[in-house]
């Protein structure tokens, strides 16, 4: 590799434009300032290798300079363990291999949150890039009585630091301009104990003495050497040592991924260890020392370049130059906000009420735009087939392509809406409110506060539901999250349930027939809560994924920014997982079809509907139903339904009509009648029914638990980065479904 | 843990403070990740913390310190020692 890491702004050698890193806090108005630099030139992937949103974008600096600028992903600091941290930290520090160092880092601060979103622009100056800040919110920072003077905020960090309004998009044109002028800030001098700094000059010392013995001596077991030569930091002209550079962040644990190797190998181990040991003997802990004199130092910068208003008010609007002592912020707009949202009666009321208008408007308002969009493509196809004759070409286009494509964009509705919502309650500030108010509840299991959203809307479909499981930061969290959220009993089930409980319910009245539904719901949710808390102490144990959520002040969500979160993820979802989704559902077409009857068999049934039912158990699915008999039979299942669970794979709904094919009553809309009568006639060669109000029971306890859903499949797999969780899910949930649809059925029986 | 210092503070654990009280970080123990995480969120010695208030649920618990507000579960504001002058203020 080409050294391309020079500490200054210079031209990247192998892409020939200006690369641009922009960091920031969680909720410090980041993708604001990332959308009004790039405008609608952006792209969204994922890191290789890691479940970590890669945006990048483009814009042209006053000078001409054509700029590539990354949005790291937000965070609160660079050394932490969590994938977010870990991959900023890399592209920061030039180690991935797709992308070079950043020849700027452009580091947004909430000017109403100054110190702790200092603590992540304390960690970039000492990284050592040129570095820009851009000073976002400070109007409500003025709005609660504060003050922040962005130049003596520049003279204290010793670089440029630009006042932006992000969703106003004033302060971009300065923003652009310190880019382009941006170098490297001079290395403060942290107030680390004596201890500490003497342990330094003997690591580093030790080191460096270790550096120029064996520049390529000692190799790891696996993988490239590594040698302490490369690890060595550029020539930084603001340190007196690059060797202590070094040592220091190996004492204070530093995670990058470069570190964490050297810091095993065997001289460097025992260098560090002896370290710990004298400075534990002291009571002195490197980390703890680190982080608390990078905040001592913004204790300093914060006071020397903020004042309440009222001190500026005394001082005749001069800015202060002095430290001055800040009273605390008084009951601001935010804090009278909260005493009701979060309140214990009306706090919850107002959180049901907004969980009520989610819920409502992606299971009701998205359907009769998806029944639109449904009926659109089936105009399509039929117009497009028209004039050609029946054939495999007719049916591929119009019941393998133009359905396969249905079957993507029929999601997009209530995709659209979700991340409607979603857009408007992060931005707001009410997501973190949200997840306040029911971590309680959900801690009890091993989820997060945030697990909230993405399980309440599964109960209109899994797939915004895993999609919004992009809120919750921690991996872990997220991925139980993921796993259980196909328990919530989706639209899908609900022709299913409906069918079953019609047809062998019908005796129990309709109050009976709805505790029966109410109590497939409550199934789902028992079993998804009994799994969440199995998996957090098995699969998903340890990393004790602290509970440390931000409130952030609450905000006016900007229309640009919520329109843009829509279309910038619905594109997402049909671009990775809708080409999964719609290839699979033409491989299910072709199931179904193939192979074909020949026109003998064919003449020897009465009518069309005969021939369809006779097609399908000649099909590959109808030969899979067969074939799984011995492994259905002992639920209490036949082919028919084998064949049914087979088609349920392209969604759940299609079982009620393959069943409808099957027992030849043609197509099963809304009037479900036919079917269940034919059903309940069906008789096994014995002479006993096929269907029992227990079979029902265990089917439909199947249809609760069991994963045959293709479509979630494909968006579990776009968002864990591979086929391990959804093969995972598939293997898990249709085992467990099995095992208790088994008990249901052998128990019941001999009841 | 419940001690009076000489100065006639008492140090106590951030998750027994009530709803209004405020006191001072003296430390921040637990495995490392965790004492990392506070300390980077700026929970470090000298630091000061209000209870702003509970979940109603009652736990998490909501949390002001250095301008800004964070809830955090009682399981892990046990780990931050806090001194705090004699009485709660409500």
């Amino acid at each position: 590799m080409k050294p391309c890491c020079q500490a200054t702004a210079t031209f990247s050698a192998h892409t020939g434009q200006l690369l641009v890193a922009l960091a920031g806090n969680p909720n410090s108005g980041k993708t604001t300032i990332f959308n009004a630099l790039t405008g609608l030139r952006q792209k969204v992937a994922n890191y290789p290798g890691v479940t970590v949103e890669k945006k990048t974008g483009r814009c042209r600096l006053p000078n001409g300079t054509c700029v590539s600028i990354v949005d790291l992903p937000g965070t609160y600091s660079l050394i932490s363990r969590s994938p977010d941290e870990v991959v900023a930290m890399q592209v920061l520090r030039g180690l991935r291999p797709e992308m070079p160092a950043p020849d700027v880092v452009v580091v947004v601060v909430d000017a109403s949150n100054l110190q702790r979103n200092l603590y992540l622009v304390s960690q970039l100056i000492e990284l050592g890039r040129p570095l820009v800040v851009a000073l976002n919110m400070m109007d409500i920072a003025e709005r609660r009585g504060l003050h922040v003077d962005a130049e003596a905020l520049s003279r204290q960090l010793d670089a440029p630091v630009v006042p932006v309004i992000g969703h106003r998009r004033s302060g971009i044109e300065q923003l652009r301009e310190a880019i382009s002028q941006a170098r490297v800030a001079k290395m403060p001098n942290w107030p680390l104990p004596e201890a500490m700094k003497e342990e330094l000059v003997v690591v580093g010392g030790g080191l460096a003495i270790l550096d120029h013995d064996e520049p390529s001596a000692g190799r790891p077991q696996a993988g490239p050497p590594v040698n302490l030569h490369r690890l060595v930091p550029e020539d930084d002209p603001r340190r007196l040592d690059r060797y202590q550079a070094l040592a220091e962040r190996l004492l204070i644990g530093d995670y990058a991924e470069d570190l964490s190797e050297i810091s095993r190998r065997e001289p460097v181990a025992s260098l560090l260890a002896s370290a710990h040991t004298r400075l534990g003997m002291m009571g002195v802990d490197p980390m703890q020392a680190d982080i608390e004199a990078h905040y001592r130092w913004i204790e300093s910068v914060a006071g020397r370049s903020t004042a309440t208003l009222e001190e500026l008010a005394a001082m005749g609007a001069q800015p202060p130059r002095t430290e001055v002592v800040r009273t605390p912020p008084r009951q601001n707009f935010s804090q009278s906000l909260d005493a009701i949202l979060i309140h214990k009666v009306w706090g919850l009321l107002i959180f049901a009420a907004i969980m009520g208008a989610l819920f409502v408007s992606i299971f009701w308002l998205a359907q009769p735009v998806q029944d639109g969009i449904e009926w659109v493509i089936g105009w399509l196809g039929q117009g497009l087939t028209s004039r050609m004759s029946d054939g495999p070409l007719k049916a591929l286009i119009e019941d393998g392509i133009f359905a396969g494509v249905g079957a993507v964009v029929v999601f997009v509705p209530q995709i659209a809406l979700l991340f409607f919502f979603l857009a408007i309650l992060e931005d707001s500030g009410y997501l973190a409110r949200a997840a306040f108010l029911m971590d309680r509840l959900l801690a009890k299991v091993g989820l997060h506060g945030k697990s909230f959203i993405p399980l309440l809307s599964s109960f209109a479909c899994a797939i915004p539901g895993i999609m919004a499981t992009r809120t919750i930061e921690n991996r872990k969290d997220r991925l139980a999250t993921i796993l259980v959220a196909p328990f919530m009993s989706c639209s899908a089930r609900l022709p299913v349930y409906t069918l079953l409980i019609g047809a062998f319910f019908a005796g129990f009245g309709a109050l009976g027939q709805a505790g029966i539904m109410l109590g497939l719901y409550a199934l789902g949710i028992v079993v998804a809560a009994a799994v969440a808390w199995v998996f957090r102490r098995t699969l998903l144990r340890g990393g004790a994924s602290p509970f440390i959520l931000e409130m952030p002040s609450y905000k006016l969500p900007q229309a640009s920014q919520v329109a843009r979160q829509v279309t910038v993820n619905t594109w997402a979802f049909l671009a990775k997982a809708g080409t999964i989704i719609f290839c699979l559902s033409v491989i299910l077409w072709a199931m179904t079809y193939y192979p074909r009857l020949d026109e003998r068999a064919r003449a020897r049934f009465a009518d069309e509907k005969a021939v369809a039912s006779a097609q399908l158990e000649h099909s590959i699915a109808g030969r899979l139903g067969h074939a799984m008999e011995p492994l259905i039979r002992p639920l209490g299942y036949d082919w028919k339904m084998g064949v049914g669970l087979v088609g349920a794979f392209a969604a759940r709904e299609v079982f009620v009509s393959t069943l409808g094919i099957i027992y030849s009553v043609g197509d099963v809309g809304e009037q479900t009648t036919d079917l269940s009568a034919a059903m309940r006639a069906d008789r096994r060669p014995d002479g006993r029914p096929v269907w029992t109000p227990l079979i029902g029971l265990s089917l439909l306890v199947w249809f609760v638990l069991a994963m045959q859903c293709t479509s979630t499949l494909a968006v579990v797999k776009r968002e864990t980065n591979g086929w391990r969780w959804p093969l995972f899910l598939l293997v898990y949930m249709n085992g467990l479904a099995w095992l208790v649809c088994l008990g249901i059925y052998q128990i019941g029986r001999l009841i | 843990m419940e001690k009076t210092k000489d100065d006639g503070r008492h140090t106590q654990r951030l998750s027994k403070l009530p709803v209004g009280a405020s006191g001072v970080v003296v430390g921040v123990d637990g495995d490392a990740e965790l004492r990392r995480r506070l300390l980077e969120m700026g929970f470090c010695n000298g630091a000061s913390i209000e209870v702003v208030r509970k979940a109603p649920l009652g736990d998490p618990v909501e949390y002001r310190l250095r301008g800004y507000h964070l809830s955090l579960r009682q399981e892990q504001a046990r780990h931050v020692k806090v001194a705090h002058s004699a009485k709660a203020t409500h």
